[in-house]
């Protein structure tokens, strides 16, 4: 039959060289994807266990596990760790990388060898950032990093140089990233897809991506000032000579308050794609849900300060910032009670990943409304650098946005591995997981409430906070037990799992439509589009199926993918997209090597450096496309 | 053999080449955004800005160079336009009348930020370290457009394609944000005058 012959010949052409090689040079953003996923979940390991260090300092008063600057370093490193390492790498890296291309009907992503170097980056950022607690000098000013704290006079050594390099270069990974999903989602859509039939998914994560985009430099800005004050001697935020300790917590803020908002809406995103399939029900009010995306990004840019409440600002600005953030209530509002309606109005089964997102509904919730008590200037001010904060943002990071990551591994796990996960022990890792986060992070709300500030590394007896802290540490170890029977259920389902076909759930988008594991070339035939619900329009799947067969739409004369207008997805061209490169990872080693030269004060090197990076960008655009016109 | 239907129209907006620069210079101007907002903050928490003791910027000569830099954005347009239409010759007569005003500049530039060095240090206060931060990333982005065009000429060398064509063009746009970006950097170091 004609159809195989298209395949076959796809096959051929997309498919990567064999063994290491291509894995170091690989373009595909399904292997970057799992890159990124399997580098992300070791560091989430070691994010975990600063956690569970923790905590088991905290067990109960005047314990001694850890020393006071072990545990600055084990709070900092914490913090660090699971939002510039695991959840956006998770997120946009892992998930990302793996399902927006198939879910807008593309064959990778616009510029792969680009988001090669992303993971690259991010992997030799990482290497940066932990090679500091090897050399015990790890960071140790909290993630926030406040000056004067920070500063050469009160941290001397290279501690807080590695957060700034570190940082600076983790973000360029993420700004990469974020630049290749927003212009893949304009550029790369399966003509026919205009914006109002892309999924939900796709529009989180262009709001995501948005965020990202204009919140790094804000950080960027922040540590470079830092990183010159530390090693230039310059006085950006040294009171004495005219600088402003305030202008750090600013810059952070800016981008430290959006970035809450880049960790939680993929995981809407998430969301948005695994309600509808547990439900077979269109998302309630899509529009909305949409445009509420969009918004709570984009709100969030205007937040920052009240992060700042307690820092004496003029009282003009602490309202107006109170009434900004009132005001991302409204797009969060309408997106929980379209998922809730969905979730009534549908016919809702109640497998392991709808069990994810019905628990991460219920933490964003609870998180939501600790998080409304701040906008109370004074309430704010008296609970500031309490464990109420901790309680609020835990809910909020481990509820709204790792749950989700959760229910998405399951969800996804057999399109990616072409098995079944076994259902009951998945159900069994959500219950554990869902009582030890609550019996982790609820008390701290009491705790908080009673007082204890957070960032100490332990506390005295007779204050009464013994047996919460106690049920906390608890609640921690019940969560890794949870998280291990996830990780074993997943793990064993690979080897023994049953196969599951390329649609077990009946989803609604486009990769539902294709083999799994997806094939290198994703889609044989570019697929047609017109709803939002692609893998539910029958007739459309069936058109492609016979396109298939007489090989229209195949796109087989080389790396072939079409490219449509932004917004209406009409198709524009065909272009010829690049195939396995070594230049991406040898460019991440000479930024690494740029990097390693700074902190060494090496600044002639870092020259040399430099040029480098000029060479191998040479080299990379060496390669061009072949084309036919002149 | 891979028919493709007839959906296929031209002119479907910028392409991919240039939603990728423009993804640059978003993030390049959020970064100078956030420098000049910083410029700002200190400026306001500082009694005397400059602070007494250190000197002020000059102001005629930074101006017409940063006039003349932004002149370049005439052949760099030319040129965009001339590839479109397949001028070879023309493309690389006027990428390299825009190269030559601005390595002009930029030597100029960085022989004065070396003379403005002896006068002051930007370890001296808050304000010569944003001043020399801000102007320094400025002429980074100057030598990087610099190294841009010397590329393209190179490339040239070997005649024209779409992937040239394009590279042109988008190196064009970058170009034209330099200048806006140079324009406003000047002009934000100079206000300290007023």
């Amino acid at each position: 039959m004609a159809t195989l012959v298209y395949e076959e010949r796809l096959e051929r052409m997309w498919q990567p060289r064999p063994g290491v090689l291509g894995w170091v040079m690989t373009t595909d953003h399904k292997r970057i994807g799992l890159l990124y996923f399997w580098t992300t979940l070791v560091l989430f390991a070691a994010g975990g266990a600063e956690a569970l260090a923790i905590r088991t300092q905290l067990i109960q008063p005047n314990e001694h596990v850890v020393g006071p600057a072990t545990y600055d370093e084990l709070f900092t490193l914490h913090g660090v760790t699971m939002i510039f390492f695991f959840i956006i790498p998770m997120t946009t890296g892992a998930f990302g990388n793996y399902l927006l291309p198939l879910m807008i009907g593309a064959r990778d992503m616009a510029f792969p060898r680009l988001n090669a170097l992303s993971y690259w980056v991010f992997l030799g950022s990482g290497l940066f950032i932990y090679t500091s607690l090897f050399l015990g000098m790890a960071p140790n000013a909290g993630w926030f990093d406040y000056v004067p704290l920070a500063s050469a006079k009160f941290d001397p050594g290279h501690a807080i140089d590695f957060y700034c390099l570190g940082i600076i270069f983790n973000g360029v990974a993420s700004s990469l990233t974020a630049a290749n999903f927003i212009v893949t989602i304009l550029k790369l859509r399966a003509p026919g897809m205009s914006f109002n039939r892309m999924p939900l998914f796709c529009f989180a994560f262009l709001a995501a991506s948005w965020g990202l985009l204009f919140a790094l430099p804000s950080l960027s800005a922040d540590t470079i000032f830092l990183f010159l004050d530390r090693n230039v001697g310059t006085h950006f935020f040294d009171v004495a000579k005219g600088g402003s300790t305030l202008l750090w917590q600013h810059l952070f803020w800016i981008f430290g308050h959006p970035e809450v908002y880049i960790l939680i809406v993929p995981a809407f995103g998430i969301a948005t794609e695994i309600i509808p399939a547990f439900t077979q029900r269109r998302v309630v009010a899509f529009p909305l849900v949409a445009v509420a995306e969009l918004l709570v990004v984009f709100i969030g840019f205007g937040v920052w300060a009240h992060h700042m409440f307690a820092t004496g600002m003029p009282t003009v600005t602490v309202i107006f910032f109170a009434a900004a953030t009132a005001v991302v209530v409204i797009p969060s509002t309408i997106q929980v009670f379209a998922w809730c309606m969905t979730f009534v109005t549908g016919n809702a089964r109640f497998k392991t990943p709808l069990l994810f997102i019905a628990g991460f509904i219920f933490m964003f919730v609870a998180g939501g409304l600790t998080g409304i008590m701040f906008l109370a200037v004074p309430f704010d001010q008296q609970v500031t650098d309490t464990y109420f904060v901790v309680a609020h943002f835990h809910y909020i990071i481990f509820g709204a946005a790792v749950f989700p990551i959760f229910g998405g591994m399951y969800f996804w796990f057999p399109k990616v591995t072409g098995k079944l996960y076994f259902e009951l022990p998945g159900q069994i890792s959500f219950w554990i997981i869902f009582l030890g986060t609550n019996l982790l992070f609820f008390p701290m709300h009491i705790v908080g409430l009673e007082g204890m500030p957070r960032r100490n590394y332990t506390y005295p007896s007779g204050l009464g906070w013994g047996t919460d802290n106690l049920a906390e540490t608890i609640g921690s170890y019940i969560t890794t037990v949870g998280i291990v029977v996830l990780l074993v259920n997943l793990l064993v389902s690979y080897f023994r799992g049953p196969p599951a076909g390329p649609d077990p759930w009946h989803g609604a988008t486009l990769e539902w439509t294709i083999p799994s594991p997806p094939p290198d070339y994703n889609f044989a035939v570019i697929p047609k589009v017109s709803s939002a619900y692609a893998n539910w329009d029958e007739e459309d799947r069936e058109e492609d199926r016979r396109k298939l067969a007489e090989g229209i739409m195949v796109l087989d004369e080389g790396h072939e993918q079409p490219v449509s207008s932004p917004v209406d997805g009409w198709w524009a061209e065909v272009a010829k997209m690049p195939h396995d490169s070594p230049w991406p990872i040898l460019l991440a080693l000479a930024m690494s090597i740029v990097f390693i030269l700074l902190l060494l004060h090496l600044w002639m090197g870092t020259a040399f450096a430099l040029a480098g990076i000029v060479l191998v960008l040479l080299g990379w655009h060496g390669e061009e496309p072949e084309e036919a016109e002149a | 053999m891979s028919g493709y239907v007839g959906e296929l129209r031209r002119g479907g907006g910028p392409s991919v080449a240039f939603w990728g620069m423009a993804m640059l210079v978003a993030s390049e101007a959020t970064l100078f955004g956030t420098f000049i907002g910083s410029y700002y903050y200190l400026r306001f928490g500082t009694p005397h800005w400059p602070p007494t003791g250190t000197p002020e910027p000059r102001v005629v000569v930074p101006l017409i160079l940063a006039g003349v830099l932004a002149t370049t954005s005439l052949p760099m347009w030319l040129a965009a336009r001339a590839v479109r239409r397949g001028g070879l010759w023309a493309a690389r007569f006027l990428l390299v009348w825009a190269l030559v005003v601005q390595v002009g500049y930029l030597v100029y530039e960085v022989h004065d930020y070396a003379h403005q060095l002896h006068r002051s240090v930007p370890q001296d206060n808050a304000y010569s370290s944003i001043y020399y931060t801000l102007l320094g990333a400025d002429h980074v982005h100057v030598a990087v457009g610099i190294v841009l065009v010397v590329w393209l000429l190179w490339k040239l060398l070997g005649g024209l394609t779409t992937y040239r064509r394009r590279a042109v063009q988008v190196v064009a746009f970058y170009w034209h944000a330099v200048n806006v970006l140079t324009l406003i950097v000047i002009g934000v170091l100079l206000s300290a005058t007023l």
